[in-house]
């Protein structure tokens, strides 16, 4: 849980775009290849501005497309060297293809995604698909409540994505204009803070001069399975790992988070669980509702893959009802990402909470309080259903 | 940056071909920290038609040794084409280019 007195320092006024930049100028990597794409822009534009003024030793690489920013990214990972790029929506699915490279190839790139809904029709604004639909990948996915949470995950990305054991591109998602966009109190980190919690990164294979290593290779039926499972068994490291990392993070900054955020869980009987911004809305909710004495709690899924299943499990133990709020599509589904990752891993559990799904705020439509009020009266409608409930559209209308 | 040397000895890169290792030993992200080890791996068997020439009708104009995407013919001393079936995959390149009609691609399978 965040808390916000043990913070140290001054408080400085940023957006989430500035507050991503300004962690990645702190970090200083080696390498930042990116391609400007609104809501992101205002990350590379801000970092190019450290690069220009000699503020970080990072070769910057100005390249044509998104689809070249990542295999750029992967060459320059390959060399050992600390790589970070950013993007969103439409170029999130121009460098698709490069994102299971990346991540085959076991290098820990980082990459911002302010979240993006996608074309078509085309829209700028808030939604997390462009995020969820690389579950695939073998990219660890994060998301972010605030502009103070984005800044901080950018070093957390870092130091999970290399740990050894891990060497998994890492990506945080910030919700497009919602996080991106708007200004928020930020407390800054300086360059011992890194010095002393992202080391040197330690490459077993590091493509150099010197040191002939062939990767990016071709592997047939009689290999290929073999390389996957690696990816498998390296993402179950990450599930090791990443709880540490918050946990060392937390100890030196004061600001604590964790794969699954618990929010006034310890008694609740109706939770809301969701993802990234909307974590900030959901909170205000339950307070609300805490205040009429309704036991009300709320899960906030901060690491996406890997997917925090046995975490999430425990934390609704005892609980009547959820609702899942997505800020994603698919279509033809069981349901939306969240809320099908959640049924399943439920599934195997005895003492669980019946499990309502919502589509809301995407293409950056807003989530009022009177939404939630809305999800909280069908919750409670639809508790001890026998019937399959379909998921429903928040604010649709017909 | 780190600067290890990781390099694999000539005994694991050959104990890895013939073993076929799993993914406890396989090195990470499917690199292969060893320099030229695809001449470790025998791809002659990958088509049955393989370049046999005639060195009746040759004419050592070499351009079946320039021309070989494999580095699969070498020149013997009178500079005659020598064909290497352990990595001849049978493309036929040069067959099909071979100015005098000095290379037939034969089943040798058969």
């Amino acid at each position: 849980m965040m808390t916000k007195k043990t913070t140290k320092g001054k408080r400085v006024g940023m957006t989430g775009d500035e507050a991503v930049a300004n962690a990645i100028a702190v970090v200083n990597p080696d390498v930042v290849a990116a391609y400007p794409i609104t809501p992101q822009t205002i990350i590379v534009e801000h970092f190019s501005d450290f690069v220009h003024d000699g503020e970080v030793d990072t070769e910057f690489v100005c390249v044509e497309s998104e689809h070249s920013a990542m295999s750029a990214c992967v060459g320059a990972s390959a060399t050992g060297a600390r790589v970070f790029t950013a993007s969103a929506s439409q170029g999130i699915a121009l460098m698709y293809e490069i994102l299971f490279i990346a991540a085959a190839s076991r290098l820990p790139i980082v990459m911002a995604v302010a979240n993006r809904a996608l074309s078509g029709p085309i829209n700028i604004h808030g939604e997390l698909t462009d995020q969820t639909v690389c579950r695939d990948t073998g990219w660890i996915s994060m998301f972010s409540e605030s502009a103070q949470e984005a800044y901080d995950t950018s070093f957390l990305a870092f130091k999970i994505g290399e740990t050894p054991e891990v060497s998994l591109p890492v990506m945080y998602g910030l919700d497009g204009f919602i996080l991106t966009h708007a200004l928020e109190g930020v407390y800054p980190l300086d360059r011992d803070f890194v010095k002393d919690f992202i080391p040197e990164r330690q490459m077993v294979h590091p493509t150099i001069p010197g040191n002939p290593v062939s990767s990016g290779l071709l592997a047939l039926p009689d290999y290929y399975t073999e390389v996957k499972y690696q990816q498998e068994l390296a993402m179950e490291e990450a599930k090791k790992v990443i709880p540490k990392v918050f946990e060392e993070f937390g100890e030196k900054t004061g600001r604590h988070y964790s794969m699954v955020e618990e929010y006034k869980m310890e008694d609740a009987d109706v939770a809301f669980v969701t993802m990234g911004a909307l974590a900030g809305t959901t909170k205000h909710v339950v307070n609300k509702y805490r205040d009429q004495g309704k036991k009300v709690g709320m899960l906030k899924v901060k690491t996406y893959r890997p997917f925090p299943g046995e975490e999430i499990a425990k934390a609704l133990k005892g609980v009547d009802a959820i609702g899942v709020i997505d800020r994603d599509l698919t279509f033809g589904s069981p349901g939306p990402a969240l809320y099908t990752d959640i049924k399943t891993t439920l599934y195997d559990y005895k003492d669980r909470p019946q499990v309502f799904g919502y589509v809301a705020g995407i293409g950056g439509r807003d989530v009022l309080v009177e939404d939630y009020e809305y999800i909280y009266e069908q919750v409670l409608k639809n508790k001890g259903t026998e019937k399959s409930v379909p998921v429903e559209w928040i604010g649709l209308r017909k | 940056m780190t600067k290890q040397k990781n390099t694999l000895t000539d005994e694991e890169m050959k104990s890895w071909i013939n073993e076929k290792w799993g993914y406890e030993k396989l090195p990470m992200g499917g690199s292969v920290p060893y320099p030229g080890s695809s001449i470790l791996f025998k791809t002659g068997d990958w088509s049955p038609f393989k370049a046999v020439v005639d060195n009746e009708i040759c004419t050592k104009c070499m351009k079946c040794f320039f021309l070989c995407p494999d580095s699969a013919i070498q020149m013997d001393d009178d500079r005659y084409p020598i064909m290497d079936f352990d990595y001849c995959k049978g493309c036929g390149i040069c067959a099909e280019e071979c100015p005098a009609d000095a290379i037939e691609m034969k089943d040798l399978s058969k």
